[in-house]
């Protein structure tokens, strides 16, 4: 038989060969761990689907058209909904016979019958390549994680430019990368401001529930994970639309392009199903940025430092019990739940008067940032006044006004 | 591939036959008479003699191979898929018989299976160039599924098998007297060179041969004007194309190589050098070569033409009958050929 290589398409993979062994590395090296973490470890590469595609192209890359021919037929077996393994394995049946020039070079008549399906799924190539090439530091997170309590136990990060979603395990010794996969956004791509607007929210969310397959359509695949669109600081801009979730694919698609939903976050099943074993519903943020930027925890740590300044000036103030001063706090555009600041201000002096000049403590403090054409953070606590054990969870929202943070949402969740 | 390893293989096939075949020289008429009636569509004869044979002889690979030929043509799929698999686990390196199973599966669109049966008879016969035609029509039409399922196409394209060339004997009866084991060993070397890849008997749902009546100066008069000079144009590619046959046939490999064109581009990556180095090395080592036309018919249009005809060729013990296509392009006052093709 004669070998056709794979020649140019070869040339765009040859970078890879070397920067999965990097992926590799990636992968925590951990002793005997329990029973969650292997599910972790599992899904760290998307149950692996994803991890053979990458095996099949680096075979490519070294012209081992007979070895990747073979995994390929063994993936389309296992994933034969997997549309671009299925591309690939047909380029590697194709190159037995002729030359194959790049990712899905199907003969003239198909590429005429689905042009657009062939872009998304050379799109949907290319995007899983990227993200693989192109790793995040290791050691860094993603510099919306200002600091996150023990209670986050772990924390999502998605970067579009990637299709990637980034999964963070919170460890006493810090944010650890433990699994990243490839997801699909909105047709419209990001930066949600409407309801029926096919764009993807950015900001900073929290998981809000976890919805059980069985009250699903198909359409939403092995599950869904809510998320809190819109969040005080989009209701404050006056954004729509709502219903954004993390979930699945049908049964018969095993991924969707890059550019493929309504709004929602998709992910293949498996991946997502990993995702929800590990993840728990309320404590969990999920960031969504066009881009991420990795920062190292001491970065991240002396970048918090000016705002956790004026926290404890507030946590003062009101340890102090001065009314007037806790007020120079709050923002005039200040909204709790509807109500204005004037409105929410009784309630504010009850608790004050509560509190009677004891302190308070801020317990299981999280700090989340996000910049945009504002700068906000959405802080995270258990507000306990000394001489009692418990107090309520509230989370606030602060905004930038030049080197002062001021507050426009304050309120107790769970 | 290296050379020693395909002359390992080749000398384990023969003595093989050899062994298997130590009688069979008062029998070579009868491979002879079966062969001759399965060619001339008598298949319930063909069947009745074969049948006859093994009773007497029933291990003989060649007339269990012809018994599957037939049991085929007569639309007895699983029979014959049985003969044939049988034939792969008695005579594991004979590389025909799994040919002939791809042939089956592939017909019942189970490609898999055949390109596993066709990479068992190339890995038995690294050389062997009707196996490694049917695998590349596999490998196409496996991709095309592949393809038609990524792009979520709904592969109606796919729903005619591929047609793959079927083969008839194990080898050549018709050297009459000679030693079947000593024919093979004739023919084996032959064999990348003749490209035997002797077509199916068209199926009746196949794509139609292209077997129109060959173009002599009889269709003339249906189009009196037009075709005069077309008419003239097309006995000169019938001469050009008969030329080409008979400079093939007395080695005269000058005339032979003349006949094709600067264009020609040999199959697959071979080099035009290579390919000729090849052809020179393959027809003028022959102790005799016969090429006879069959159907000959040729469509002109411009300087471009088409001939097609049934091939039939003959080197020493070694006969294939085969379809050709070859396209020619009238250059200066000559018609040369810058494709060849086998099969329809």
């Amino acid at each position: 038989m004669k070998r056709y290589f794979l020649t140019l398409f070869v040339a765009a993979l040859v970078t890879l060969a070397m920067s999965t062994d990097a992926t590799a590395r990636k992968k925590p090296a951990t002793k005997a761990k329990p029973v969650a973490s292997v599910g972790h470890q599992q899904g760290a590469n998307g149950d692996l689907a994803e991890a053979r595609l990458m095996g099949i192209y680096q075979l490519m890359a070294k012209a081992q058209g007979r070895e990747a021919l073979a995994q390929a037929e063994q993936l389309v077996k296992d994933h034969p909904h997997f549309q671009l393994a299925q591309l690939v394995y047909g380029d590697l049946l194709a190159a037995r016979t002729r030359p194959v020039r790049m990712v899905g070079d199907v003969p003239e008549p198909m590429r005429k019958a689905a042009a657009p399906v062939l872009d998304q799924l050379r799109d949907e190539s290319q995007m899983r390549l990227k993200a693989l090439r192109e790793r995040p530091p290791s050691g860094a997170l993603p510099s919306q994680f200002l600091a996150l309590s023990a209670r986050n136990k772990h924390a999502i990060a998605i970067d579009a430019s990637r299709s990637r979603l980034y999964l963070l395990e919170n460890r006493p010794t810090g944010l650890t990368l433990i699994a990243d996969y490839y997801v699909s956004i909105g047709k419209s791509g990001l930066s949600k401001n409407a309801e029926g607007d096919l764009r993807t929210p950015m900001g900073v969310y929290f998981i809000t529930s976890n919805l059980d397959p069985k009250s699903l359509k198909d359409f939403y695949g092995s599950g869904a994970l809510p998320i809190n669109y819109p969040n005080v600081l989009d209701n404050l801009r006056g954004k729509t639309g709502g219903g954004i979730w993390l979930h699945g694919t049908p049964p018969g698609q095993f991924s969707r392009p890059p550019l493929a939903t309504d709004g929602c976050v998709v992910l293949a099943n498996p991946d997502l199903m990993a995702l929800i074993r590990t993840v728990e519903v309320r404590t969990t943020p999920v960031v969504i940025s066009q881009s991420l930027k990795w920062v190292t925890p001491n970065t991240a740590r002396s970048e918090s430092k000016p705002f956790e300044e004026a926290l404890t000036a507030w946590q003062n103030a009101k340890s102090s019990g001065n009314m007037n001063q806790v007020l120079s706090f709050y923002s005039p555009s200040f909204n709790s739940n509807g109500k204005s600041l004037t409105e929410w201000t009784p309630a504010l002096r009850s608790e004050l008067n509560k509190v009677q000049g004891r302190a308070i403590q801020l317990k299981d403090l999280s700090l989340l940032r996000w910049t945009d054409s504002a700068d906000t953070m959405v802080v995270t606590f258990g507000e306990v006044t000394d001489g009692t054990r418990t107090g309520p969870t509230k989370r606030q929202y602060w905004v930038r006004q030049g080197s002062d943070w001021k507050i426009f949402y304050e309120g107790v969740i769970g | 591939m290296t050379l020693a390893r395909t002359t390992l293989f080749t000398t384990l096939r023969l003595l093989t036959l050899a062994l298997a075949c130590a009688t069979s020289v008062a029998y070579a008429d009868d491979y002879g008479d079966v062969s001759q009636l399965v060619r001339a569509g008598k298949l319930d004869e063909a069947m009745v003699k074969a049948d006859s044979y093994l009773v007497g002889k029933p291990a003989d690979p060649q007339m269990r191979f012809l018994k599957g030929v037939i049991q085929r043509n007569l639309g007895k799929q699983a029979e014959a898929i049985a003969t044939f698999t049988k034939l792969t686990e008695d005579y594991p390196e004979l590389p025909e018989p799994y040919n002939n199973l791809a042939v089956l599966y592939a017909g019942q669109s189970q490609f898999d299976k055949a390109r596993a049966a066709l990479e068992m008879a190339i890995r038995t016969n690294p050389s062997y160039a009707t196996a490694h035609e049917n695998l590349g029509d596999i490998y196409a039409r496996l991709a095309s599924q592949a393809y038609n399922k990524a792009l979520q196409l709904d592969g109606a394209n796919a729903a005619v098998p591929p047609k793959l060339a079927l083969i008839r004997e194990l080898f050549s009866p018709n050297n009459k007297g000679q030693h079947p084991a000593t024919t093979a060993l004739a023919a084996a070397p032959a064999v990348p060179v003749a490209k035997p890849s002797t077509p199916a008997p068209a199926a009746p749902t196949a794509v139609p041969a292209v077997v129109a009546p060959a173009t002599t100066l009889r269709a003339a008069p249906a189009k009196p004007v037009a075709s005069d000079s077309a008419a003239q144009e097309s006995r000169q590619v019938e001469e050009a194309v008969q030329a080409w046959a008979k400079a093939w046939s007395t080695k005269d490999i000058t005339a032979y190589l003349g006949a094709y064109g600067k264009e020609f581009d040999p199959a697959g990556q071979q080099s035009r050098k290579a390919w000729e180095e090849e052809r020179r090395k393959r027809i003028v080592g022959k102790t005799s070569i016969s090429v006879k036309l069959e159907k000959l018919s040729v469509t002109v249009n411009g300087a471009k033409a088409i001939a097609k005809f049934r091939q039939d060729y003959r080197a020493g013990a070694l006969a294939v009958s085969s379809r050709k296509t070859l396209e020619l392009v009238k250059t200066g006052n000559r018609w040369l050929i810058v494709k060849e093709s086998t099969g329809n």
